[in-house]
C-alpha cells in the first residue's frame, strides 16, 4: 500500500489517493446493500434484476469511456500504477487464485474457476499454503494453467527489478511444483494476508510463454494470450483499448464480439458523448462536475450507484504537528466537524448522506466498527476540551494558548473540484468552532513526494483506496511506518500516528492466520484510532455506473474489480 | 537567396544549442528523474538508477551525453510507460501537425479574406460587427468553446433530427473498432479544428487588417489606382502581396507555439497529441519525455520562425538584400 497521486493501483489491499479516487462500486443491481439510482433524474433506475431478465443478442460492439490510459499492462511492474488499466485489460485477461465476491453483506474473497479446491493453509512454523488447480484451466493457446506458472509469477515477483509490489511475495521461502497442478508456498515468516498471492495486483503468468524473456518487453504494451473470457486485440495509444473473446477459454464465452476502452480526457465531454450513444457506457469519478451531470439527468441510461466502495476519503491529521500533538485538540477538531453536512453537501445528490465511521471502507466492512459514530458535531464539547486543555478563546473568536492561536493549514491535491469544497465547508465548521483554518494546496507531485514525506503540513485530505478484501492497516497508523531515516522515509504512516498499544494490534492483524483473533485484532484496533482521534474518516467514495439502455445483463460494480469484472456477461438487448 | 537562408540556418544552429541547454538545465532541476521509482520504495533501484543514468555528473556532462543520444535518435525511456520516447512523440506530433495543418489553413482563408473585407471596407457596419467578432473569438476559451461546438453542432441536431450518432462526433480521431476512413476522419476532425480554428482567425484577420490598411494608403496604391488599374486587382496584386509579410511571420509563429499548445483542444476531444503527451508527462514527472519534448518545441518555433524569414525574404527582396 503507498499514497498515490491519482487513479492509480497501490502495491497492495489498501491504497492511498489523494487526487481523486477511483470510482468502484458495486452495483445496487445485483447488491442487495446497494442503492440503484439517482431519484432525480428521469433515468431509469437500474435493477440487476430487470437488467438480466432481458434478452440479450449474440454478438456486437459495446465502447466504454474510460478516464485513464494504462501506462503499460506489464501488471507486476512498476510502471502497472493504472487503475484503470486493471479494469480494462487485468481483470479480463490475467487469471486469478482468488475473485472476490459479494456473499452476504460483505465482499469476500473466493477461490476462482482456475482453482480445484481452496487452498490449504499450514500455521507451521513455518507456514505453508497448497494450491490445487483445476486442470480445466487453459490459457488462450490450450497450454494448461499448471503449478508452473504460479512458480514463475512468485519468483518473477519476489526476485524482480522494478516491481510494483512485493509485499508478501518477499515472504516467500520457497515455493515447491509436485506435480502439475499442485503448488505448496512456504513462508519465511507467518502471512496473515496470503490471499493477496496470486490475485488482486498479481495474478497468475503464463511461463510457457515468458520463462526465460524479458518479461516486461513482451508484456508492457500489450499481450496477445489470455487466461481470461477475454484477449487483447489492439492497444492504440492515447486511443483505445479493444478486446475480443478468448476463444480457448474455459468458461462461460462472452456474448459481445467485441468491447472498446475509449480514453476519454475530458468529463464534460465524455458525459455528452455517451448521451450522444458515442458511448455506451461510463464508469466516472464522482467529481463535482459529474455529479452535476448525473443530477441533471440522462435518459435512456440506467445510473448505478454504489456508496460501499472500497475508497475512504479522510481528514489526516498530522500527529506530530505541535497543536496537533495533543489529543484534546484532535479530538476537539473531531467535535467541531459537521461530517454529515459536509457528506450530505457533497454526495447528497447520489444519495449518500451517512459519512464513515471507520478507517475500514465499505469494502472491509466484515472488520470495522462503528467508532467513530462517536464524533458529531458538538460544540459544546469542544470548549470542554480545549479549556481543559489550556486553551481559551481571543478577542478574535480563535482558541489560543501561550499567545499562540490554533490556526492549521489544510492541504489537498490542486484541482480537485470535490476535495476544494470540503476545504471551504471545514474552513467554515472550524470558524465557528474557533479554529483558523488556511487552505494550501499542492500538486500530487509535491504532496507525495515531499510533504507528506516531509510532515510539512498539519491536515490533510486523501483517499485510502482498497482493492482485495484484507484488513491489514499497519501501513498508515503502525509508528514504525512514519516516514523517518530509518525506513529511508518510505514510511506511509503520513499521519504520524503513534498510539501505545496499536501497534501490537496491527502486528496481530497482519500476522495472525486464525480469522477470530484477526477480526478481535481489527476490531481493537479501529476502536484505538477512534479513542485517540489521531485522524477523522469522512466518507466511503460512492461510485458509480451508467450504461445506455441497449447494453443487458448484470452490469454491477464489484468494488474490488471495478465494473468490468463480468463483462463476458454484458451484451446488447435483443 | 541560397546566401540568406544558409546565413539564418547558421545563426539557428547555436540558437538552438543554448536552447536545448537551456531547457536541459531547467528540466533537470525542476524534475526529479527517478520519481517514479521513488515510489516503490527500493533504495537498491535507486542507487541504480542513478548510476545509470548518470545522475551525479556534473549538468555539462548529463547535457553532453544526452545531446549525443538526441542527435543519434536515442531520445531514452520513458520512465512512465518504459517505451521508447521518439514513437510517443513522433506519434503524438503526427496527431498534433493533422489538426494544426488543417486549423491553419482554414484559418489563414478566412483571417485573409476576412481581413481584407474589413480593410476595404473600413469604418462600415461589416467592418465593425467583423471587429467585434474578432475580439468575441479572442475572448472565447478553448474548453468552454469546443464544449459550445459539442452541443451547437453534434449533440442538439442529432436530438432535433433524431439521428442515431452524431453529424460530428467528438471523441478522438476516429471510431473505435472501425477500420479508418476519410469521412470518419473528417467527421472527427471538424470540431477540434474548428475550436482551434476561431481563436487564430480572430487575431489573424487584425493583423491581415491592419497590414492592408497600411498598404492600401501607401504611394504604389494610389499611384496604381490613378493608372486606372481595376480595384480589384489593386487590391488582390498590388496590396496583399505586401501586406502578407507581416501576416506570414505570425502565422509561422504562432503555429510553432501550436504544436504544443493545444493541449485544451486536445484535452477536450480527447486526441492524443503533443498537448496530451506532456500533460500525461507532467503529471507523472516523466524528464525522459518532456526534455525531447521541449527541445521539439522549441526546435519548432526556431525552425518556423526561420521559414518566416525565407518566405518574408521571398515576398520582399528587400529583405533579402538586408
Amino acid at each position: 500500500m503507498r499514497p498515490l497521486p491519482s487513479q492509480a493501483r497501490s502495491p497492495r489491499s489498501l491504497r492511498v489517493w489523494m487526487a481523486g479516487l477511483a470510482a468502484a462500486a458495486v452495483v445496487l443491481a445485483g447488491c442487495s446493500s446497494g442503492t440503484s439510482s439517482n431519484p432525480s433524474t428521469s433515468s431509469s433506475p437500474a435493477t440487476s434484476a430487470s437488467a438480466s431478465t432481458a434478452a440479450l443478442q449474440q454478438g456486437g460492439t459495446v465502447v466504454i469511456g474510460a478516464e485513464q490510459e494504462p501506462d503499460c499492462m506489464d501488471w507486476i511492474a512498476s510502471c502497472a500504477g493504472s487503475i484503470w488499466g486493471s479494469y480494462m485489460a487485468q481483470v479480463t485477461t490475467i487469471p486469478v487464485v482468488y475473485n472476490v465476491r459479494k456473499q452476504g453483506n460483505d465482499w469476500l474473497p473466493q477461490i476462482s474457476s482456475i482453482m480445484a479446491s481452496e487452498p490449504v493453509v499450514s500455521a507451521g512454523p513455518p507456514q505453508t499454503v497448497t494450491y490445487k488447480l483445476n486442470p480445466a484451466a487453459v490459457w488462450s493457446d490450450g497450454q494448461p494453467i499448471t503449478s508452473a506458472d504460479l512458480k514463475y509469477t512468485a519468483l518473477q515477483i519476489r526476485d524482480g527489478k522494478d516491481i510494483l509490489d512485493k509485499t508478501g511475495y518477499s515472504d516467500i521461502k520457497d515455493i515447491a511444483t509436485p506435480d502439475a497442478q499442485t503448488a505448496v508456498v512456504t513462508f519465511d515468516k507467518a502471512y496473515a494476508a496470503w490471499k493477496l498471492l496470486f490475485s488482486g495486483s498479481s495474478g497468475v503468468l503464463p511461463s510457457h510463454l515468458l520463462e526465460g524473456k524479458d518479461r516486461a518487453a513482451l508484456m508492457k504494451d500489450g499481450y496477445t494470450w489470455s487466461g481470461g473470457p477475454w484477449v487483447i486485440e489492439a492497444w492504440k495509444k492515447g486511443e483505445s483499448i479493444t478486446l475480443t473473446p478468448n476463444a480457448g477459454y474455459w468458461g462461460d464465452k462472452p456474448k459481445l464480439d467485441k468491447v472498446v476502452f475509449q480514453f476519454t480526457a475530458d468529463t464534460a465531454a465524455a458525459f455528452q458523448a455517451y448521451k450522444s450513444g458515442q458511448l455506451d457506457a461510463l464508469y466516472p469519478t464522482p467529481q463535482l462536475d459529474a455529479i452535476d451531470q448525473i443530477k441533471a439527468g440522462i435518459p435512456g441510461s440506467k445510473i448505478q450507484v454504489e456508496p460501499a466502495s472500497g475508497n475512504l476519503e479522510a481528514l489526516w491529521m498530522n500527529n506530530a504537528q505541535p497543536l496537533l500533538k495533543s489529543v484534546a485538540v484532535r479530538q476537539a477538531l473531531s467535535y467541531a466537524i459537521d461530517r454529515n453536512a459536509i457528506v450530505g453537501r457533497i454526495y447528497g445528490p447520489l444519495d449518500v448522506k451517512s459519512p464513515a465511521q471507520s478507517f475500514y471502507p465499505p469494502l472491509l466492512s466484515a472488520f470495522g466498527g462503528q467508532d467513530f459514530s462517536v464524533y458529531g458535531l458538538d460544540l459544546a464539547k469542544v470548549v470542554l476540551l480545549m479549556t481543559a486543555d489550556g486553551w481559551a478563546k481571543g478577542a478574535d473568536g480563535l482558541w489560543a494558548k501561550d499567545g499562540k492561536p490554533a490556526t492549521l493549514t489544510i492541504t489537498t491535491m490542486t484541482g480537485n473540484k470535490r476535495r476544494e469544497l470540503m476545504e471551504q465547508v471545514l474552513q467554515q465548521q472550524l470558524k465557528a468552532a474557533g479554529f483558523g483554518l488556511t487552505i494550501k494546496n499542492a500538486s500530487a507531485g509535491d504532496i507525495f513526494g515531499k510533504i507528506l514525506p516531509d510532515g510539512t503540513f498539519d491536515i490533510g485530505i486523501w483517499t485510502l483506496v482498497t482493492t482485495f478484501p484484507d484488513p491489514g492497516l499497519s501501513f498508515a497508523f503502525d509508528s514504525g511506518n512514519i516516514p523517518s531515516d530509518a525506513n529511508q522515509f518510505s514510511g506511509l504512516n503520513y499521519s504520524r500516528t503513534d498510539v501505545p498499544g496499536l501497534n501490537q494490534v496491527l502486528a496481530t492483524v497482519d500476522t495472525a492466520t486464525d480469522p477470530n483473533i484477526r477480526l478481535a485484532a481489527t476490531q481493537a484496533g479501529d476502536k484505538l484510532i477512534a479513542q485517540s482521534a489521531t485522524s477523522l474518516p469522512i466518507a466511503a467514495i460512492p461510485n458509480v455506473l451508467l450504461t445506455l439502455d441497449k447494453i443487458g445483463g448484470p452490469t454491477s460494480i464489484n468494488p474490488s474489480e471495478g465494473p468490468f469484472w463480468n463483462l463476458e456477461q454484458w451484451g446488447l438487448v435483443a | 537567396m541560397l546566401r540568406f537562408t544558409v546565413r539564418r540556418l547558421l545563426y539557428s544552429l547555436p540558437v538552438l544549442l543554448v536552447g536545448s541547454f537551456l531547457l536541459f538545465w531547467a528540466v533537470r532541476t525542476v524534475f526529479d528523474p527517478l520519481l517514479k521509482l521513488r515510489a516503490i520504495r527500493d533504495p537498491e533501484v535507486i542507487a541504480r538508477e542513478t548510476e545509470r543514468l548518470g545522475l551525479n555528473d556534473g549538468i555539462f556532462t548529463q547535457y553532453g551525453r544526452w545531446l549525443t543520444g538526441f542527435l543519434s535518435g536515442d531520445w531514452g525511456v520513458s520512465s512512465r510507460t518504459e517505451g521508447s520516447v521518439r514513437p510517443m512523440i513522433e506519434s503524438a506530433l503526427t496527431v498534433t501537425l493533422q489538426l494544426l495543418v488543417w486549423g491553419v489553413v482554414f484559418a489563414t482563408i478566412a483571417a485573409v479574406l476576412i481581413g481584407v473585407w474589413s480593410a476595404v471596407r473600413q469604418y462600415s457596419f461589416s467592418d465593425y460587427a467583423l471587429t467585434g467578432l474578432s475580439y468575441l473569438g479572442l475572448a472565447l476559451p478553448a474548453f468552454w468553446f469546443g464544449l459550445v461546438l459539442i452541443q451547437f453542432l453534434a449533440v442538439w441536431p442529432q436530438q432535433a433530427f433524431g439521428w442515431d450518432k452524431p453529424a460530428f462526433f467528438f471523441i478522438g480521431l476516429s471510431s473505435p473498432g472501425q477500420d479508418p476512413s476519410f469521412i470518419d476522419t473528417a467527421r472527427h476532425m471538424v470540431l477540434p479544428v474548428l475550436t482551434l480554428t476561431v481563436g487564430l482567425v480572430a487575431v489573424w484577420s487584425r493583423f491581415t487588417r491592419a497590414s492592408m490598411l497600411d498598404a492600401l494608403s501607401s504611394d504604389y496604391v494610389r499611384t496604381a489606382r490613378a493608372k486606372g488599374v481595376p480595384r480589384s486587382r489593386v487590391v488582390w496584386n498590388h496590396a496583399l502581396r505586401n501586406a502578407w509579410g507581416p501576416l506570414v511571420t505570425v502565422v509561422a509563429l504562432d503555429s510553432a507555439l501550436l504544436i504544443g499548445g493545444l493541449l485544451v483542444t486536445e484535452q477536450v476531444f480527447s486526441i492524443p497529441g503533443m498537448g496530451r503527451l506532456f500533460l500525461d508527462s507532467l503529471l507523472a514527472g516523466d524528464v525522459f519525455v518532456l526534455l525531447p519534448w521541449m527541445v521539439i518545441t522549441g526546435a519548432a518555433v526556431i525552425i518556423l520562425n526561420l521559414l518566416a524569414d525565407i518566405a518574408y525574404g521571398l515576398l520582399d527582396p528587400r529583405v533579402r538584400v538586408a
